[in-house]
């Protein structure tokens, strides 16, 4: 009984930290329940009428694929519920990892070093084989979970809508993926809530939650990805930072975490290391290193930061169209892809 | 009691003769004039009754009817003056009928002097066709000795005129040529850095394909589409009259008539001044005066999807039709189009200096614009990146002349083919050779990179060009990785 009214509760859409507050006070979902059904708490008419029968909320999750976790019941990971702000219910799709992961976040107005960044770290993660947890936005998440997806890993999105409601919806298929990796997609809102702003800040306690170390990628000084570092220290967990520009926006939050102590990663095999120390050595261990090819070569030497075709050639020594040749091979092999024009590594090596 | 003389009309671009037919009988003092005129044309009896007067002639006061066959070509401007005046005196027995075999041209002045008037060329055209002599204004002479092989004879006044045309009087000096209408000319060898983006021209040049170069403001985009024309074989005799007449009928010259030309309409241009036509008769637009040449679209993404859309099927098929009332005009527009475009809205997107500050909804938004029917028919696009300070300091690059060497080459490999590869369908694609290593790298590319069946014709065109750059026959693995790279499908 106490569950359908947990069920009920949680499809009410109330702000996670009210549902919080209201359920200290009133000491049960059920009586949480009453009271607002007698007048006795507050809440906007859209509240009341989300207020359904518990098998009316069943049949909504089942109707878009997706699950309820409960706190302390099965497929709940026990890390995220041992927090004192732990969402009480969690809707999802897929299975969430037993063990803590990584969580790698950022800002959505990302530079091209802070995507190829994030994606070379997914893919470093995934090779690891720990979870790679993100929010699936737009720039630094997306190249995150892209990488995760990329080199097979277990992704797990923490959405700021309904678990059925896809934000941006480019992402579908990036979902997708996730999903078919064995990865999951959660979210303590109910079907069909739309991505609110207010939705997205508590969301980021619950990638916190789900992670052992937090990667800020690129964030300004106002980004969400620093609530992500606040709730990650309030938890615990270790939060580490990109080092950026001193002088570009998207860096200056990453920069003021690492001056306040957060760790600096400084390259995927760096970043390996340093993840290591925390939630223990990769399960799996990097595949033996076999020869080099010359693209192998070459793309090694290209910079996070990507080049253009004439920086291209004067580091690979050749001609512009032997350049072009060489990067149209090397994006066809998954070595290199081009970006506005320029030419990125594809991500980490794995490594 | 009848006379024709023959003279010229444009449909379109093109000159078609008019034979204007004058008929003088009766005693009732008429002057009647039909076939298509416009307002100017009917004018011409004031000016024609003028200067017969004034060169002497009595003016014959019985029922005149001229005719401008065929009926259905509209003929507009003062340019009928000369033959109707000639047609006149001769019906009316005043000068011998030899004096009506010949393609005439002018303006009269109420003097009974020749002023210059528009279609010299035209005139100059008809008269080759016809093997008859043509009697012009001193002005339009210059522009009609384009046409070689006619007997030109510039004519000062109607009076001089009738002896000329009997061969009792020199005709007069042609006089200079206008100025022309100036055209930009980029100076390859002034071009520093930018390698990659100046291969790119030179693979556009040779195989005639459509580029797209996108870049930051300032890094030189409009300076390597104007280098484009100098790249490109120079026009042949024939080619060079078409343009030109292609320019004369916008009442344009051209400088160089055997440099390609190069156009480049503002983006606030309207579809008429762009694809042709206009009220009345229709003229042609910038596309058509890009002809066998270069139409450059600067800031393409500001071009409006319509005018965009419209330009799409006339510079597929070579040709834009204008329908107007009773007639369809075709203007020629073999033109290839150089588009230019910042990488983002604010152009910072891919610099690693300046931060681009485009939300991603602004950048959705920018790439929808882009996109469309005409971006899909761009083969190659190529980033266009800022100097770096040591490139703007840096040695000029290669100047025009082996680079012009080399896309004359690979032309010529493609007129034995007998078809530009820009003009390649999939059916000629298909039945090329391709060595098993293009092969490999095009699977791979379908598989590995999402081409699409558009991309997948757009990669094997620009690596047929490259193989015929690098004077091989089959196309290699190398040819289509290039090509791959120079797709841009960011």
């Amino acid at each position: 009984m106490s569950r359908n009214d947990r069920l009920r509760l949680a499809f009410a859409g109330l702000h996670p930290d009210r549902r919080r507050a209201l359920l200290e006070e009133w000491g049960s979902a059920a009586a949480v329940l009453v009271a607002i059904e007698r007048g006795r708490v507050g809440v906007s008419r859209a509240v009341r009428e989300a207020i359904v029968p518990a098998a009316e909320c069943r049949r909504r999750l089942a109707a878009v694929g997706a699950a309820a976790f409960f706190s302390e019941g099965p497929g709940y990971p026990g890390h995220l519920a041992a927090l004192p702000d732990a969402p009480d219910v969690l809707f999802g799709r897929g299975m969430l990892p037993d063990g803590p992961g990584v969580a790698i976040v950022g800002t959505r107005r990302s530079t091209r070093y802070g995507r190829s960044v994030a994606h070379a770290y997914g893919r470093a993660a995934a090779a690891a084989g720990w979870p790679v947890i993100s929010g699936l936005a737009r720039g630094i998440d997306g190249e995150a979970h892209r990488g995760c997806v990329e080199a097979g890993g277990v992704g797990v999105a923490v959405l700021g809508s309904g678990p059925d409601v896809v934000y941006p919806a480019e992402h579908r298929g990036l979902l997708d993926g996730l999903l078919s990796g064995g990865g999951a997609v959660v979210s303590e809102y109910p079907p069909g809530a739309r991505p609110e702003p207010w939705r997205f800040p508590p969301r980021n306690r619950v990638i916190a939650g789900l992670s052992g170390v937090v990667v800020v990628v690129e964030s300004a000084v106002t980004g969400g990805s620093l609530i992500t570092a606040r709730a990650a220290l309030d938890q615990g967990c270790t939060v580490m930072a990109v080092p950026g520009d001193v002088d570009r926006e998207t860096s200056v939050g990453c920069n003021l975490l690492i001056r306040d102590g957060a760790v600096p990663v400084l390259g995927p095999d760096d970043f390996t290391e340093a993840v290591s120390l925390v939630l223990g050595p990769p399960a799996s261990l990097h595949r033996g290193r076999t020869a080099e090819s010359e693209d192998e070569r070459r793309a090694a030497a290209v910079p996070l930061s990507g080049v253009t075709l004439d920086e291209a050639a004067a580091l690979w020594s050749t001609d512009p169209a032997g350049a072009a040749a060489a990067a149209g091979r090397m994006e066809l092999a998954g070595l290199l892809r081009f970006e506005g024009g320029l030419l990125v590594p594809a991500g980490g090596s794995g490594r | 009691m009848f006379a024709a003389v023959t003279s010229v009309a444009l449909v379109g671009v093109e000159p078609r003769p008019v034979r204007v037919e004058v008929h003088v009988a009766g005693s009732t003092p008429q002057f009647g004039l039909v076939g298509l005129p416009d307002t100017a044309v009917r004018e011409a009896r004031e000016r024609v009754r003028s200067a017969v007067n004034a060169a002497g002639f009595p003016f014959p006061n019985r029922r005149i009817t001229v005719n401008l066959a065929p009926a259905e070509i509209p003929k507009g401007g003062s340019a009928y003056d000369l033959p109707i005046a000639l047609g006149v005196l001769s019906a009316a027995g005043l000068i011998r009928p030899a004096a009506t075999e010949v393609v005439a041209l002018g303006e009269l002045a109420l003097d009974g002097a020749v002023r210059s008037a528009r279609g010299g060329l035209a005139a100059g055209i008809v008269a080759a066709a016809a093997g008859l002599p043509c009697l012009l204004p001193p002005g339009s002479a210059s522009e009609a000795s384009l046409v070689g092989g006619i007997d030109l004879r510039p004519v000062r006044s109607l009076p001089h005129a009738v002896a000329v045309a009997l061969g009792e009087a020199e005709p007069a000096a042609a006089a200079g040529a206008p100025p022309a209408d100036p055209e930009p000319i980029g100076d390859l060898s002034a071009v520093r850095g930018q390698r990659a983006a100046r291969r790119a021209l030179e693979i556009a040049a040779a195989g005639g394909h459509h580029l797209l170069l996108s870049g930051p403001p300032g890094s030189g985009k409009t300076m390597l589409a104007r280098c484009l024309p100098g790249l490109l074989p120079p026009l042949d005799r024939a080619a060079s009259l078409e343009v030109a007449a292609a320019w004369a009928a916008a009442g344009r010259r051209r400088g160089d008539p055997a440099r390609p030309p190069f156009r480049s309409p503002h983006h606030t241009a309207t579809p008429a001044a762009v694809v042709g036509g206009g009220s009345g008769v229709p003229v042609p637009g910038e596309l058509t005066l890009a002809h066998r040449g270069v139409l450059f679209l600067d800031e393409f993404g500001e071009f409006p999807p319509r005018l965009l859309d419209a330009l799409r099927q006339p510079l597929e098929e070579g040709v834009a039709h204008v329908a107007r009332k009773g007639i369809s005009v075709r203007f020629p527009c073999a033109a290839q189009v150089v588009a230019a475009t910042n990488p983002c809205p604010c152009g910072y997107r891919g610099d690693r200096r300046t931060a681009c500050r485009c939300t991603p909804r602004a950048l959705d938004r920018y790439r929808a614009r882009l996109s469309g029917p005409l971006l899909d028919r761009l083969d190659i696009r190529v980033a266009v990146p800022r100097l770096t300070a040591d490139e703007l300091a840096g040695p000029p690059g290669e100047p025009a002349g082996p680079v012009w060497r080399r896309v004359a080459a690979a032309r010529e490999v493609q007129a034995a083919r007998g078809v530009l590869n820009r003009d390649l369908d999939r059916g000629r694609l298909d039945a090329m050779g391709w060595g098993p290593g293009a092969e490999r790298r095009l699977r791979e590319a379908v598989e590995r990179v999402a081409l699409t069946a558009r991309g997948w014709d757009r990669v094997r065109r620009v690596a047929r060009t490259i193989a015929d750059l690098a004077g091989s026959e089959a196309v290699g693995e190398a040819h289509v990785a290039e090509a791959l790279a120079l797709r841009g499908e960011w």
